[in-house]
């Protein structure tokens, strides 16, 4: 018999699981996140897009939302042999140093996501000979600069009227040093603070600490090691609150001093003209 | 003389200057001079002979006074919470 022509009705298609995954590296730590919830994923490749980095080996994290929780606000920190456990009222983070995976719960927003990258981040520059700092950076002649300062300082306006004057700007708010092969260098950062950019990846090597101070006239001036250190512990971004974390707060701050030249800066928010002073 | 500094407790000679950072705290301590010379010495667990040893070879003070900064010194960092 002929074959006979039947109509088929379309295949009613099953809604496919969702599986998204980023990858990320900020400040050379490798970090790949999947999730079943797009939500949070879109969020991660929304507010860390230019941190993109696919395969590369680091921590790997299987992201849930959670409820978000103001409290606790500050993150916690707990290191406990291989297995690091960060938390704070919106995000629970559980990671094992050696074997790279871990779990993370967090609330699909991003000032939850920033907090416990900064939170993770901080953890891990400072066990990596380096710091995150409560400072601006820029870059001048291939050679990064940060200058430190508390809220009010001046680290935002500083980086605008460097920005206007065409300088490239690291981050107004928050920076990243690392220590590699006996020298610091800073990193790209995605962690800003009034100028709300993006930051870009990449690193340079460490020209120069600043002490900041706002001023009429521009002026460069050199500072003693004692109040250079005390600003930089000011200045550092650090939620681990166990006794070797003090310890290579130390050890890291008293290197930092010994390899990098400190001055303090006084600048007028006239324009970028301070950045003649940079050297 | 009662003193034995907290485990916790990391410290270090910067720029001439000893810094002691408790980190459960977020609390930071800056000494110098005697002070510096004392926290040194009982980190490093010598008797109250040897550091009024130590202090009267750095400094030209009678061995009484020497004797009295300590106990005085000492009495503070129990205030302050940095001894045991």
């Amino acid at each position: 018999m002929a074959g006979r022509l039947a109509l088929r009705r379309p295949l009613k298609k099953a809604p496919a699981a969702f599986l998204g995954r980023i990858g990320l590296e900020i400040a050379g730590f490798g970090l790949n996140l999947e999730s079943d919830q797009r939500g949070i994923i879109s969020i991660l490749k929304h507010r860390y897009g230019k941190f993109r980095a696919a395969g590369k080996s680091g921590f790997n994290l299987k992201v849930s939302v959670a409820p978000s929780r103001q409290n606790p606000f500050k993150p916690a920190i707990i290191l406990t042999g291989s297995r690091l456990e960060l938390g704070r009222g919106d995000f629970n983070a559980s990671l094992d140093l050696e074997t790279g995976a871990g779990e993370l719960r967090a609330a699909a927003s991003e000032q939850c996501l920033d907090a416990f990258l900064r939170s993770l981040i901080s953890f891990l520059l400072l066990r990596y000979g380096g710091f995150m700092l409560h400072s601006a950076g820029l870059v001048k002649n291939g050679k990064a600069y940060l200058f430190l300062g508390k809220s009010g300082a001046g680290k935002s306006t500083l980086s605008k009227l460097a920005a206007a004057a065409g300088a490239e700007v690291i981050s107004d708010e928050i920076n990243l040093l690392r220590f590699e092969k006996g020298k610091f260098r800073a990193c790209g950062s995605p962690f800003w603070g009034e100028m709300r950019a993006d930051g870009r990846p990449g690193s340079w090597p460490l020209g120069g600490i600043h002490l900041l101070g706002k001023a009429r006239a521009n002026g460069l001036s050199a500072c003693a090691g004692g109040e250079a250190l005390k600003l930089l512990l000011r200045c550092l971004v650090n939620f681990d609150k166990s006794p070797r974390a003090a310890e290579l707060t130390l050890k890291n701050a008293s290197r930092l001093l010994a390899k990098v030249k400190f001055s303090r800066l006084e600048f007028s928010k006239a324009d970028g003209s301070f950045l003649d002073l940079i050297k | 003389m009662k003193g034995k500094i907290k485990k916790s407790l990391a410290y270090r000679r910067i720029a001439g200057e000893v810094f002691i950072v408790d980190a459960s705290k977020a609390e930071m301590h800056e000494l110098n001079g005697t002070a510096a010379l004392i926290w040194e010495g009982l980190a490093a667990g010598k008797t109250e002979k040897a550091i009024v040893a130590a202090i009267l070879s750095e400094y030209e003070i009678e061995e009484k006074t020497a004797r009295a900064d300590l106990e005085n010194f000492v009495k503070e960092l129990g205030k302050t919470g940095l001894l045991q």
